[in-house]
């Protein structure tokens, strides 16, 4: 009944590649969230401005990001739009189809935190003779990015996930790429593939305690 | 704006594709919501330390890509335990456990925002266990795990998209065939995101406006 | 009485023997279905007509197999990196998938004796100028995951040390990309690259030449232990070639001259 022989030293003996996959994994994932950090606060700008147009286009953004799946977007980033004769490389569609989800679902988490922080403190900054930009920058800000760090954290483990849909377009050098060449050589699908799990189980778990220390320094008072 | 050799034949594959993203979503959701509730239940009653191993099994569903949770789960049924299942059915087992290991997270939220004294004045009325559960956590922590809830079923809906690596011909899986052919990808990838958008984004926003409306109350 | 009873016994015991006993050829047999794993963006071995339903080479030839075990034919899809998976798991008893014999595979599964026989040819985005298989150098060069010809371009790239290779999950995603302009140039089966150049779906595409690579003999596969059925398969392979079917066969999806089949100065 149970006749299948696992061949573990087949697997590991490629070890070496797929943790260089998970280097490349990892830098997606990271570039894609602080870009992605950058659009979603321009995102929130946006939608706080009063220029209808500036609005639009932000709800459009953020909508779309949260109400398709990601591998249509990345898929969109490779192939939908070199309809246009615009091409981007296999890493750089999967930083931009990641990208884009992110600074969605992030302008939603950022929307959330801004509603938790009283008008008040605003007025508080503009009455000590802060510009209003200045009020942003120095208290709504950090308090933000303080009531959205878990959620933060909740992204940044999605991203590295979603590097694992960079197949698609032709990624092969980030850790779900690595393992999926290693298999189609070996054909030792269920040992390459339970490794790679291993690794990406180890990531994210870096990932949420180096979150839980950060926050319990950075967020002591 | 588009000029397409896209035929009623093919809107009708397209539609089969439609049909099957969403029997895959329902089944998921449903059995992953129930055990999804029973997992939260057990979490929350049993503490920490005795539902440590319960946590760590749900939290693998969360820590590694959905895809490779299915091109496992595929090899190990098949390859290794030899049983004759459909890919579907790996699909469905495979996306029900996954919902509900966030489900689990939903429902533990909610019943930990229940406050502890409501429920130990419904105990000192006499209640059961069972008739606090029912009459007093149950309505409670529903208003607060509904919205989530929702968006997860969402969330579900479209993380379906990568059951085509189980060889089940989804609406994404379709729209890549029909591409094939065609050779019309941005036209046929529009309709397709159309298709996604045109169903999530509507109860996305129910899910939003429920939770404004129970927060203000 | 008694005796009848003792023969009713052991009657019944061999029976359920022979059923225990069964291998793979009387299970497909008995249940009357063979289920093939066939590639389906691979014309013209396998691609889909305007209905949707799978045509092609293999296609055929799985049915012309079902009809030789007089069962009826399962096409079941399988991309490229998942012929084997779907295989292990149960889900399909042979793979009539352009599948190339390497040792690597053959250490999982169970090839039989060349079903098939390519050649590599050079596809290029005429924009390029590349006009042969050294101009790819320093190009941007790409083929479908996990094939014979991908391994031996990433190879290649590697020795040139210029240029870039990028594999596609599939063969589809790689004439796109191709006629995206997003990749300069591909290597793939010389069917392949003409079926798909004719069917002029895409446009500024054209076969610029052969690709200096062996001969890319392909087999039908099933489980390594299923002596029996490999067995029946090795002959119907055989049978095919012997009774004019495999020219036929060549004839309505390919044209031209039929690939020969035996590897010169070897036995098997």
């Amino acid at each position: 009944m149970f006749d299948y022989t696992f061949q573990w030293n087949q697997a590991l003996a490629r070890l070496p590649r797929m943790l260089d996959g998970a280097v490349v994994t990892l830098e997606v994932a990271v570039l894609s969230m602080l870009i992605g950090i950058v659009f979603a606060m321009i995102l929130t700008l946006m939608r706080l401005s009063d220029s209808r147009p500036l609005k639009a286009i932000a709800a459009t953004w953020i909508e779309i990001a949260r109400n398709t799946p990601a591998l249509l977007q990345i898929y969109m980033a490779h192939f939908g739009v070199a309809s246009f004769g615009i091409h981007f490389s296999p890493f750089t569609s999967l930083l931009i189809g990641i990208t884009f989800n992110n600074a969605g679902y992030l302008a939603e988490n950022f929307r959330g935190a801004l509603k938790a922080i009283p008008d008040t403190q605003a007025r508080a900054g503009r009455s000590l003779g802060m510009s209003s930009l200045q009020s942003f920058r120095y208290i709504i800000v950090p308090q933000m990015l303080r009531i959205s760090f878990l959620p933060m954290t909740n992204q940044m483990v999605w991203a590295v996930l979603m590097t694992s849909l960079g197949v698609t377009v032709g990624m092969n050098t980030d850790l779900y790429g690595v393992t999926q060449d290693l298999n189609a050589l070996t054909f030792r699908t269920f040992e390459l593939f339970a490794i790679a799990a291993v690794i990406f189980y180890i990531i994210t778990k870096i990932i949420t305690l180096g979150a839980r220390l950060i926050a319990s320094r950075l967020f002591r008072y | 704006m588009f000029e397409t050799s896209l035929t009623a034949a093919d809107f009708l594959f397209l539609a089969k594709g439609a049909g099957m993203t969403i029997i895959v979503t329902a089944i998921s959701v449903v059995i992953g919501t129930i055990l999804g509730i029973l997992f939260g239940v057990i979490r929350v009653q049993l503490g920490a330390i005795l539902s440590a191993p319960l946590t760590f099994f749900l939290d693998i569903f969360r820590s590694v890509p959905l895809l490779i949770q299915l091109v496992l789960a595929n090899a190990f049924l098949g390859m290794v335990l030899k049983l004759q299942l459909s890919g579907f059915f790996v699909a469905c087992m495979v996306l029900s456990l996954y919902t509900s290991a966030y489900c689990a997270e939903i429902v533990r939220g909610g019943i930990d925002a229940v406050p502890a004294t409501t429920r130990r004045a419904a105990r000192s009325l006499g209640m059961t266990w069972v008739q606090d559960m029912r009459h007093i956590v149950m309505p409670l922590a529903t208003r607060v795990a509904l919205p989530s809830w929702i968006g997860l079923a969402l969330g579900v809906m479209k993380d379906s998209a990568l059951v085509y690596v189980v060889q089940v011909t989804e609406l994404l899986k379709s729209t890549q065939i029909l591409i094939t052919r065609l050779q019309e990808p941005l036209f046929l990838l529009l309709i397709c995101g159309a298709f996604y958008f045109i169903i999530s984004f509507p109860l996305a926003r129910f899910g939003g406006y429920l939770e404004k409306r129970w927060s203000n109350d | 009485m008694k005796k009848s009873a003792l023969t009713a016994g052991v009657i019944a015991a061999a029976c359920i023997a022979g059923a225990a006993h069964a291998d793979k050829l009387d299970d497909i047999i008995g249940s009357g279905k063979l289920r093939c794993a066939v590639v389906l963006d691979f014309p013209p071995m396998g691609m889909r007509d305007d209905k949707n339903e799978p045509i092609g080479f293999d296609v055929d030839y799985c049915n012309d197999l079902a009809a030789a075990l007089g069962v009826t034919a399962e096409i079941v899809e399988t991309p490229f990196p998942e012929r084997i998976p779907a295989l292990m798991s149960g889900r399909v008893d042979v793979g009539v998938a352009s599948t190339s014999d390497t040792l690597e595979r053959a250490k999982t599964v169970g090839f039989t004796v060349p079903y098939f026989a390519f050649e590599m040819a050079v596809t290029a985005n005429n924009e390029t100028g590349i006009a042969s298989y050294e101009d790819m150098k320093g190009h941007t060069v790409g083929a479908v995951a996990g094939t014979y010809e991908a391994i031996a371009l990433e190879a290649q790239v590697n020795e040139w040390g210029d240029g870039t290779f990028r594999p596609y999950q599939t063969q589809a995603d790689v004439f796109l990309a191709l006629s995206q302009g997003q990749l300069d140039a591909t290597v793939s089966t010389s069917t392949v690259a003409q079926a798909t150049v004719n069917s002029g779906n895409f446009d500024g595409i054209s076969v610029v030449g052969k690709a200096p690579f062996d001969t890319d003999y392909v087999a039908l596969f099933t489980n390594r232990n299923e002596y029996g059925l490999l067995n029946y398969l090795d002959l119907f392979v055989n049978q095919q070639v012997r009774t004019g079917r495999y020219a036929e066969l060549y004839e309505k999806w390919v044209g031209g001259d039929l690939p020969s089949l035996v590897v010169p100065d070897v036995y098997r």
